[in-house]
């Protein structure tokens, strides 16, 4: 295979810091694991992989990291990648809630799971300078009815100086092989597709421009804020939070014109989205009524769509602002600090 | 990599040829856990006797995955709990077999009061520490406070710092164990997360005879329980002047243990071409500053060290392979010579000055009459990653010393004060109002008969009442659990306290610093729900009565437990019903142990799989039928009993109605709600509603109450007409799809069988009240 992108990023090739930013469920966890398994089984090189690992759920934001560095040199640390000479965004939606590019070296590699260009991603990630992968690993993945990974892979084959894509192509057989042979074929495609279909623009340092040294965050609940033992003393304060990149291309569409207001939505929402209102119906008695999808807190599960007595509620592929311009907004009384 | 090429060289000048591999090694990339489960297949051990718990928990996993590949026979005992399994493992031991087990944090803790007797009964065997912090709060992240509660056990611990290490000391361990003079079970310890779950490069023995080979055959000359010819009494009552003369005993194997371990590590470095000295010491020559520091954190230290002796800095780092027994004499050779030690320690001993290892590489020093100044300085705790350049800074602050500045002896390395003035610190919701939850569902009992008669009002009228969980908590998309707890809680009117046991609703609902609870909540042990709510209702009595609490409405007290909760927890949750406390018990079943991976519990279905029941090589998924918590707690006789799901919600509305009545008026209820982990079922997110409905029409998960003993059936399929067979709920879910395939039909069939029964059962309950 033609490697002629790579050089785009020379300078990282003995070595390489890659950390992987997505949601659990799309298998960042398992191309992590196949690249620095292929780095160290077949490329000859030392590895490093791990993921992060919290009380992480399906849906929620999760990392891998894979150090691969030349067979000689040891690598001692168990410590997360900060400062990465490559990320790959899995979930484009996390750019809204994460800082998938902390510590993104200035001439590092960003490669993207989207539709957009390259400058698009630029201005949505806030990357200055580096250089910007996009690959639609979503499309490709849907058409080849396999997951986003292996797209994402062959993507990073293609721009990772020290990644050589015929051996993690092998991983990739042979990972699928042992356990979905069905899925073997169908994964070296997506991988092959990902590999192909990149869009890649650089972004240079303009002349005497000085980078911004990588900063570790630190929490604002301290030994002198946190209350004593632990306990939280915000109640409810989880409204805060914005859940929408747990959806993973699709959300509930809601039209009001269908909607008997029966509650069954309601009832069955894992995550309470569904935002009520008392009025009056036509005869001057107080019922509640409909008024609309919370979508900060829609993970996109469905549920509603399938309980939904008439068709008020359908699937819809989310679209960019869809959510944001068709949000009603939950009404908390929220006491702020 | 565990072995340095300097190492190697040091550790053969002294004792050894070069090394030399006579034996096939794979070349692999892997993690602790799966290297531990490979040590422990390719031994073979007889038994394991285990219960899931984060870190550790993936090590059964993986031998569970490798005995569906036929690569071990051993026989996995899922106990009640972490006590449970080290009574397992511990009837196993004196039964003369081999015996291997896994833990980490609270589960070593619960397991603790174990750990003393299996040692001083001299039972050996061999168990994984898989280190993390210990509650609370709870964090499920890496440090050394739960391996600090284990060194007074009487257990030998070797230290295993990377992957690597996981399985070659596993492989020593057991020889040290079964040791002639030693005899003791024997502790692997390794990092959580920093070791358990990072892959790296690797080798282990391609034939497992060779490590058969290492460990030699169980040695058969002690006594143990199976021998009709020898019997013997294992555990006898010993008090004075016996049990000091067992216990010197003890002491004496456990200091043996020390020589034993050398020629074990000497032997095994001559297979596996690794060594493994007592004490690791890096960069030691002339260095004047020292970092002592256990497990993985010591790799990263070394990077610092390399980094400072480039800059003309002589540092070294120590750290000790065999932490029990303390290798004092390995530790005060090397450290003779060293000015300034920073003991750098990933759990505190608190108060004491400084931790248990500081304590004991002063009291090392001291018997040299060395005059080092030791510094003790805590990190890491709860996970807190270990950069190199924290380790570089310490070793600055000790160079500093050194150079006659000064600095704490004890102290914290890593926190910070945190912002006052951080908004999110302060902001929530304003509490529920008793017009919020109140005025919706009403329950009246009938002054002659007794009967409560409960009015509900529609759904559409119910999302007018204010739910006690917000949103923006992390289930996974399509998770039932919130699903059902407020279908329930619809039917509770007014205040509530809640407690949730450990499990993903607890874990979801609470990662700090946010919380979706509007209501007060608590949250103490995975197994202990039932004890602390039965306390915490108690108190709130005996408030009531001397006046100092001013509530209007009592509040509604309710635990909420997964089946998990359920099961480890069984018997404080049943102590709790026999004391028969005014509080509700509500368990969310999804039939697995679905916060740590999906692990079997006793709820989960015989035949369905899951990550400790797999499916292949003759195996079908879980070997056992579901357990019927419903009527454990109806045979406790508490007022009342329930079952219930989010697909008949308005059932599980007049259940919660219902179970508030008695918990107010009479004493516990307990309730079992059917919820769905698309996830773990390998179900579509949008299906759960209709799974766990069809769960209720196939008569798996009958709908029901038992008031004072009496049981109705809330919803019956066949008066219906609605009753569908067990094939059509479980073609709905990845996890039970191979029980349709025809190799599994007698499976299918048992299990078919199991839920008829069951449902006859039911049925002839319903219909006669003395049943």
């Amino acid at each position: 295979m033609s490697s002629e992108l790579k050089t785009v990023a020379v300078r990282h090739q003995n070595n390489a810091e890659i950390r992987l930013e997505s949601i659990g469920g799309l298998g960042a966890n398992l191309a992590g694991k196949m690249l620095a398994e292929a780095g160290v089984l077949r490329m000859g090189l030392n590895g490093w992989n791990a993921a992060s690992y919290g009380s992480e759920k399906k849906g929620t934001p999760v990392k891998s990291y894979v150090r691969l560095t030349p067979p000689d040199v040891q690598i001692r640390g168990a410590n997360p990648i900060e400062e990465p000479d490559v990320v790959g965004v899995f979930h484009e939606a996390l750019f809204k809630t994460q800082n998938c590019i902390a510590g993104l070296k200035t001439d590092g590699i960003l490669v993207v799971n989207t539709t957009k260009t390259p400058e698009q991603i630029r201005k949505e990630s806030g990357l200055h300078t580096g250089t910007v992968v996009c690959v639609d690993a979503m499309g490709i993945s849907v058409e080849e009815k396999t997951r986003v990974n292996t797209a994402m892979l062959g993507a990073l084959c293609r721009v990772v100086p020290i990644l050589d894509p015929d051996k993690v192509r092998d991983v990739i057989r042979d990972t699928f092989q042992g356990k979905y042979p069905g899925l073997t074929e169908a994964n070296i495609r997506t991988f092959d597709r990902g590999y192909a279909e990149v869009t890649v623009q650089e972004f240079p340092p303009e002349a005497g421009e000085i980078p911004q040294p990588f900063v570790r965050p630190v929490s604002d609940f301290g030994y002198q804020t946190q209350n004593p033992g632990g306990i939280i003393n915000t109640a409810g304060n989880s409204v805060l939070k914005d859940m929408s990149a747990s959806r993973q291309g699709f959300l509930p569409d809601l039209n009001l014109a269908e909607c008997i207001h029966c509650g069954n939505c309601d009832q069955v929402c894992p995550d309470m989205c569904f935002v009520w209102e008392p009025k009056e119906n036509e005869k001057g008695r107080t019922f509640m009524f409909l008024q609309g999808i919370d979508y900060q807190y829609c993970k996109g599960c469905l549920k509603c769509v399938d309980v939904c007595p008439t068709s008020a509620l359908t699937q819809l592929r989310e679209e960019d602002l869809y959510a944001e311009e068709h949000s009603v907004k939950h009404d908390f009384p929220i006491i702020v600090g | 990599m565990a072995i340095s090429e300097q190492k190697i060289k040091t550790t053969a000048d002294n004792t050894l040829q070069e090394p030399v591999i006579p034996y096939e090694q794979v070349i692999d990339f892997r993690s602790g856990n799966e290297m531990a489960a490979r040590a422990a297949a390719q031994i073979n051990y007889h038994v394991m006797g285990y219960f899931p718990i984060t870190p550790s928990t993936e090590i059964a996993e993986y031998l569970d995955e490798m005995k569906t590949h036929g690569e071990h026979d051993m026989v996995m005992v899922p106990a009640d709990g972490e006590h449970g399994a080290a009574g397992v493992c511990f009837g196993a031991a004196a039964a003369g077999g081999r015996v291997f087990n896994a833990t980490s944090s609270q589960g070593f803790l619960y397991m603790m009061e174990e750990m003393p007797a299996q040692s001083g009964t001299r039972l050996p065997m061999v168990m994984n520490l898989v280190t993390r912090t210990v509650s609370g709060p709870l964090d499920i992240r890496g440090d050394h406070s739960d391996l600090y509660s284990g060194l007074n056990i009487g257990w030998p611990i070797l230290l295993a710092r990377d992957p690597q290490a996981v399985y070659d000391m596993n492989v020593m361990a057991l020889r040290i164990a079964e040791h002639a003079d030693v005899r003791l079970p024997v502790l692997v310890a390794s990092d959580g997360f920093f070791t358990s779950h990072t892959k790296r490069r690797v080798q282990y023995f391609k034939n497992r005879e060779v490590v058969q080979q290492f460990v030699g055959p169980a040695p058969k000359n002690y006594p143990h329980v199976l021998d009709p010819s020898h019997p013997v009494t294992i555990g006898p009552y010993m008090n004075d002047p016996d049990l000091m003369n067992n216990k010197y005993q003890q002491s004496l194997a456990m200091y043996r243990a020390e020589a034993i371990y050398d020629q074990v590590a000497e032997e095994y470095a001559q297979i596996s071409g690794r060594s493994y000295p007592k004490v690791d010491a890096y960069q030691m020559q002339n260095a004047k500053v020292v970092m002592f520091i256990l497990n993985s954190a010591a790799e990263t230290a070394k990077d610092a060290a390399d980094k400072l002796r480039s800059e003309g800095l002589q540092v070294g780092v120590v750290s000790p392979n065999l932490l029990r027994p303390f290798p004092k004499q390995a530790i005060q050779k090397i450290l003779a010579d060293a000015q300034v030690i920073l003991v750098a320690e990933r759990s505190d001993e608190f108060g004491a000055h400084g931790p248990n290892l500081t304590q004991e590489v002063k009291a090392a020093l001291q018997e040299l009459g060395s005059h080092a100044r030791v510094l003790s300085r805590v990190y890491g705790l709860g996970g807190r990653e270990f950069y190199p350049d924290d380790a570089e800074n310490l070793f600055r602050t000790a160079w500093t010393v050194l150079e006659g500045g000064e600095s704490a002896n004890f102290d914290y390395y890593g926190v910070n004060p945190g912002n006052p003035e951080a908004k999110a610190a302060h902001t929530r919701l304003q509490p529920l109002t008793k017009e919020e939850t109140t005025g919706f569902v009403s329950v009246t009992q009938d002054a002659s008969t007794g009967a409560l008669k409960v009015k509900v009002p529609s759904l559409r009228a119910l999302t007018g009442k204010a739910k006690r969980v917000t949103p923006g908590h992390g289930a996974c998309p399509g998770c039932g659990i919130f699903p059902g707890i407020e279908t329930f809680l619809k039917g509770i009117e007014g205040d509530v306290v809640v407690l949730y046991q450990t499990g993903c609703a607890m874990v979801t609902s609470t990662g700090y610093p946010y919380t979706s609870h509007r209501v007060n909540y608590l949250h103490n042990l995975f197994q202990n729900g039932g004890a602390t709510l039965s306390g915490t209702v108690e108190m709130f009595w005996e408030r009531k009565r001397r006046g100092e609490i001013e509530v209007g409405d009592d509040p509604t007290f309710i635990m909420v437990s997964g089946d998990g909760g359920m099961d480890i927890g069984m018997g404080s949750a049943l102590g709790a019903a026999m004391r028969n406390h005014k509080m509700i018990i509500l368990e969310y079943d999804n039939e697995g142990y679905m916060n740590t991976g999906a692990q079997l519990s006793y709820s989960t279905p015989l035949g369905h799989l899951t990550s400790t029941s797999g499916v292949g090589n003759g195996r079908y998924g879980k070997t056992f039928q579901h357990k019927d918590m419903p009527q454990l707690m109806a045979a406790a006789n508490i007022p009342y009993v329930f079952t219930g799901v989010e697909a008949f919600a308005l059932d599980l509305v007049r259940k919660g109605a219902k179970a508030q009545w008695y918990a107010q008026h009479e004493g516990m209820a307990y309730g079992k709600i059917l919820i769905s982990c698309p996830l773990n079922w390998k179900a579509p997110e949008d299906a759960g509603t209709r799974i766990v409905g069809a769960a209720v029409k196939s008569c798996f998960f009958p709908l029901y109450d038992v008031e004072h003993g009496i049981t109705t059936l809330t919803y019956n399929p066949e008066d219906k007409g609605e009753r569908v067979p067990v094939e059509d709920w479980l073609s709905q879910m990845g996890k039970t799809k191979h029980l349709l395939k025809a190799e599994n039909e007698p499976v299918l069939q048992e299990f078919k069988d199991e839920v008829e029964r069951r449902w006859q059962r039911l049925k002839a309950k319903s219909e006669n009240p003395l049943l």
